[in-house]
C-alpha cells in the first residue's frame, strides 16, 4: 500500500515536469529558426503552395489553437501527422521504438553483468595491480567516443577480417523477414525464420559491442565504489572478523549489498545508451527511434519533435520512478 | 586465510600515490595538447583548410604525413589545428556553464522560497532528458557555429553545477560561521560572496575536469552528426564524420588519427578528474 502511494505521489510530481517539457518543446521549436514546410516544398514552391500547405497541416491557426489541438491529441495518444512522410507520428514511432529497444535493452544487460563480476573483483583487489587496471580500463572507456569506436570496430569486423556484415542496416533483406515488433532478433525468432535469426544476430554484435564499451565504464566505476562502502562498513568488518568462509561474506554480505545500489545505477545507465544509440545508430545506419527523431529535429518536423522529445523524457523520468520503486523493495532501510 | 590480506586496509600512502600518479599523467597529457594547439601551424607543413588538388586520399607517408582525406587536405595538420576547436570550445562551455550554475545554485540555496522553487522547477525540466539528448535537440534548434556550440554545451550542464551548488549552500547555510557573519551584520551579498561561495565551489572542482571530458565527447558527437562545427573547419567529429565512408572501404587514415587525439585529451581530463576525486575521498576519510 504504502508502494502505490509512493508510485502516486510520484506520478503526480512528474505531470508538471512533463507539461513543463510539453509546453517547452511546442513553444522552442516553433519559436526559434527554420520551417518544416519550405522544407517539403522544394525550391520552386510559390507562396501559395506554402500556404496551402501550412493550412493542411494546421500550421496557419493562431499558436494557443495548435497548442489546444496538439494537447486534445496527446490525450488520445494521437501525436498527429509528420510534416515530412505525411503518416501518422504514433504509427512511424511504434516502427521505430523496437529497434532502439532491442540494441539498448541487449548493451544495458550485458553491461550491468559485467559491471557487476568486475566491480567487486576490482573492489575486493583495492589498489592493487588488477584494481588499477580495471579503473584504468573504466577510465578508458569513460573517454571513448561512442561513434567513433563504432567506426573502429567496423573497420576491424567488417572491413579487415569480414567477419561480420557491412554497417547498412539490421537485418538481410533477402531473408524476408516479417516486421512485428520491429526488434528484428526477436521477430525473427517468433516466425521461426532461420535465415533472419543469425543474419540479425550477426547484425547486432558490433552496435551492441559499442554500446557495452561506452556504457559499462560509468556503471563500473559506480559498482566498485558501493562494494568498496561495503567493504569498508564496520557490518561487514564484523562478519569478517567472526570468521565467515569466504562465500558467505562474498554472496551474503558484498553481492548483495552492492547489488542494492543497482536498480538506480540502471536508470542512469539507460539514459546514457539513450544518447549514445543516437550516435551508434546513426554509425551502423540501424533506422531505429534516434535516426528518426534526428531527422525530425533537422527538418524541424513539429509533431516529430514533440512527440520524440516527450516519450525519451516521459521514458526517462519514468525508469528513475521504476528504479526508486525496486531500490525500496530491495533494501528495507529505504522509507517510502 | 590469505585472502582476508586482501581485503582493503585504506592505505592512505598507497592511495596517495595512486592519485598523484593520475593527476600528473592527467595533466601531462592536457599541456601536451594545449601546446599542439598553440604550435599546430609550426608542426605541420600543410594549412588546416588547404586542399592538395593532387593527392585526394593519398595514404600516410610521402608528403602527407598522415595521409589526406577525400578533400585533399591534411590530416596530421588538420587534427594538430583541431585541437584549438575542441578544447576551446569544451574548456569555454564547461567555465560559463560553472558561473551560471554556481550563481543560480548560491541564489536559490541561500534565498529559498519562490525563487528556489522556480530555479528548482526549471533545473528539473532540463534533467528530465538525457544529457546528450538534450545538447543535441539545444544545438538542433538553435544551429552550429563557435558560440552556439558555447551556449549550448553550457545551458545543458549548466542545471547538474546549480543543484550540487544549491545542496552545498544549503548546508554550509546551518554553520556556525554563517550565522556569526549574520550577527555581525554581514549582508547579505557579502555573506554569498564572501562565505558561501567560496566553500560551495569544493565539489565544482573534482567535477569540472571531468566535465569538460565530457563536453569534447558532446561537441564531437554533435559535429559527428552534422549539428555541431561543420567542414571544412578543423574539428575532430566532423573530420570523423567524413572520413565514415573511408572506413567502410578499409581506409583507416582518415577517420582514426581525429578519433585517437580526441580519446588522448578526453582521457586526460578524465584521469586528472578521478585523481582530484580519489584525493578529495581520501581526505574525507581521514
Amino acid at each position: 500500500m504504502r508502494i502505490l502511494r509512493f508510485v502516486g505521489r510520484r506520478l503526480l510530481q512528474l505531470i508538471p515536469v512533463l507539461l513543463g517539457v510539453v509546453v517547452l518543446t511546442f513553444l522552442l521549436v516553433r519559436v526559434l529558426p527554420g520551417d518544416p514546410i519550405r522544407s517539403i516544398l522544394g525550391p520552386n514552391a510559390t507562396e501559395a503552395d506554402a500556404d496551402a500547405a501550412r493550412a493542411r497541416f494546421g500550421l496557419d491557426q493562431p499558436i494557443w489553437k495548435q497548442f489546444l489541438d496538439y494537447l486534445g491529441g496527446l490525450v488520445t495518444g494521437d501525436f498527429g501527422t509528420s510534416i515530412q512522410s505525411g503518416a501518422s507520428v504514433t504509427g512511424e514511432m511504434a516502427l521505430r521504438l523496437g529497434p532502439t529497444l532491442e540494441l539498448v535493452f541487449i548493451a544495458v544487460s550485458i553491461a550491468i553483468v559485467l559491471a557487476i563480476w568486475l566491480g567487486i573483483w576490482s573492489a575486493r583487489r583495492a589498489d592493487t595491480v588488477g584494481d588499477h587496471s580495471v579503473r584504468i580500463f573504466a577510465l578508458f572507456g569513460n573517454s571513448i567516443p561512442e561513434f567513433w569506436l563504432g567506426l573502429v570496430l567496423i573497420l576491424v569486423g567488417y572491413a579487415a577480417l569480414g567477419w561480420f556484415p557491412a554497417p547498412s542496416g539490421r537485418v538481410d533483406p533477402d531473408t524476408n523477414l516479417t516486421p512485428l515488433t520491429g526488434a528484428d532478433l526477436i521477430d525473427a525468432l517468433i516466425t521461426g525464420n532461420g535465415p533472419a535469426i543469425s543474419s540479425s544476430a550477426a547484425h547486432l554484435v558490433l552496435p551492441v559491442l559499442t554500446l557495452v564499451i561506452g556504457v559499462l565504464a560509468p556503471l563500473l566505476r559506480s559498482v566498485r565504489a558501493s562494494a568498496l562502502e561495503v567493504l569498508r562498513s564496520e557490518a561487514y568488518a564484523a562478519a569478517a572478523a567472526h570468521g565467515l568462509p569466504e562465500r558467505t561474506l562474498l554472496r551474503g554480505y558484498l553481492r548483495r549489498a552492492t547489488l542494492v545500489r543497482l536498480p538506480s545505477l540502471a536508470a542512469l545507465v539507460f539514459g546514457t545508451a539513450l544518447g549514445s544509440t543516437v550516435l551508434v545508430e546513426y554509425v551502423y545506419s540501424w533506422q531505429g527511434f534516434g535516426q528518426w527523431a534526428l531527422r525530425g529535429l533537422l527538418y524541424r518536423d513539429y509533431p516529430v519533435v514533440q512527440a520524440s522529445v516527450l516519450i525519451i523524457a516521459f521514458a526517462y523520468v519514468l525508469v528513475f520512478l521504476i528504479a526508486d520503486v525496486v531500490h525500496a523493495w530491495l533494501d528495507p532501510r529505504v522509507k517510502i | 586465510m590469505a585472502s582476508l590480506e586482501m581485503l582493503p586496509v585504506v592505505s592512505g600512502t598507497k592511495d596517495g600515490r595512486f592519485a598523484k600518479a593520475l593527476i600528473y599523467v592527467g595533466s601531462g597529457i592536457l599541456i601536451v595538447a594545449a601546446l599542439a594547439a598553440i604550435f599546430a601551424p609550426l608542426l605541420s607543413s600543410w594549412g588546416p583548410k588547404e586542399i592538395d588538388p593532387s593527392g585526394t586520399l593519398a595514404a600516410p607517408g610521402g608528403e602527407h604525413l598522415l595521409g589526406s582525406d577525400g578533400n585533399g587536405m591534411d590530416v596530421w595538420s588538420r587534427v594538430l589545428h583541431a585541437a584549438r576547436i575542441d578544447l576551446g570550445i569544451a574548456v569555454l562551455a564547461v567555465a560559463l556553464a560553472v558561473v551560471v550554475g554556481t550563481l543560480l545554485g548560491l541564489l536559490a540555496g541561500y534565498l529559498g522560497g519562490w525563487v528556489d522553487d522556480v530555479l528548482m522547477r526549471i533545473v528539473d525540466i532540463f534533467q528530465a532528458f538525457p544529457t546528450f539528448i538534450l545538447a543535441l535537440a539545444v544545438s538542433a534548434l538553435l544551429g552550429g557555429g563557435f558560440f552556439n556550440l558555447v551556449i549550448t554545451i553550457a545551458a545543458v550542464n549548466a542545471p547538474a553545477y546549480a543543484r550540487l551548488v544549491r545542496a552545498e549552500v544549503r548546508t554550509l547555510r546551518e554553520m556556525q560561521y554563517i550565522e556569526a557573519a549574520k550577527t555581525s551584520g554581514a549582508s547579505t551579498l557579502g555573506i554569498m560572496w564572501r562565505h558561501l561561495l567560496p566553500n560551495s565551489l569544493t565539489p565544482v572542482r573534482v567535477i569540472a575536469p571531468l566535465n569538460c571530458g565530457w563536453a569534447m565527447l558532446t561537441l564531437a558527437g554533435l559535429s559527428f552528426l552534422g549539428l555541431g562545427v561543420t567542414v571544412p573547419t578543423a574539428e575532430w567529429g566532423s573530420m570523423i564524420s567524413l572520413g565514415t565512408s573511408d572506413v567502410v572501404a578499409g581506409r583507416w587514415w582518415t577517420s582514426v588519427p581525429p578519433g585517437l587525439a580526441l580519446l588522448v585529451c578526453v582521457l586526460g581530463f578524465s584521469l586528472l578528474g578521478e585523481g582530484l576525486q580519489e584525493r578529495a575521498d581520501a581526505k574525507s576519510r581521514r
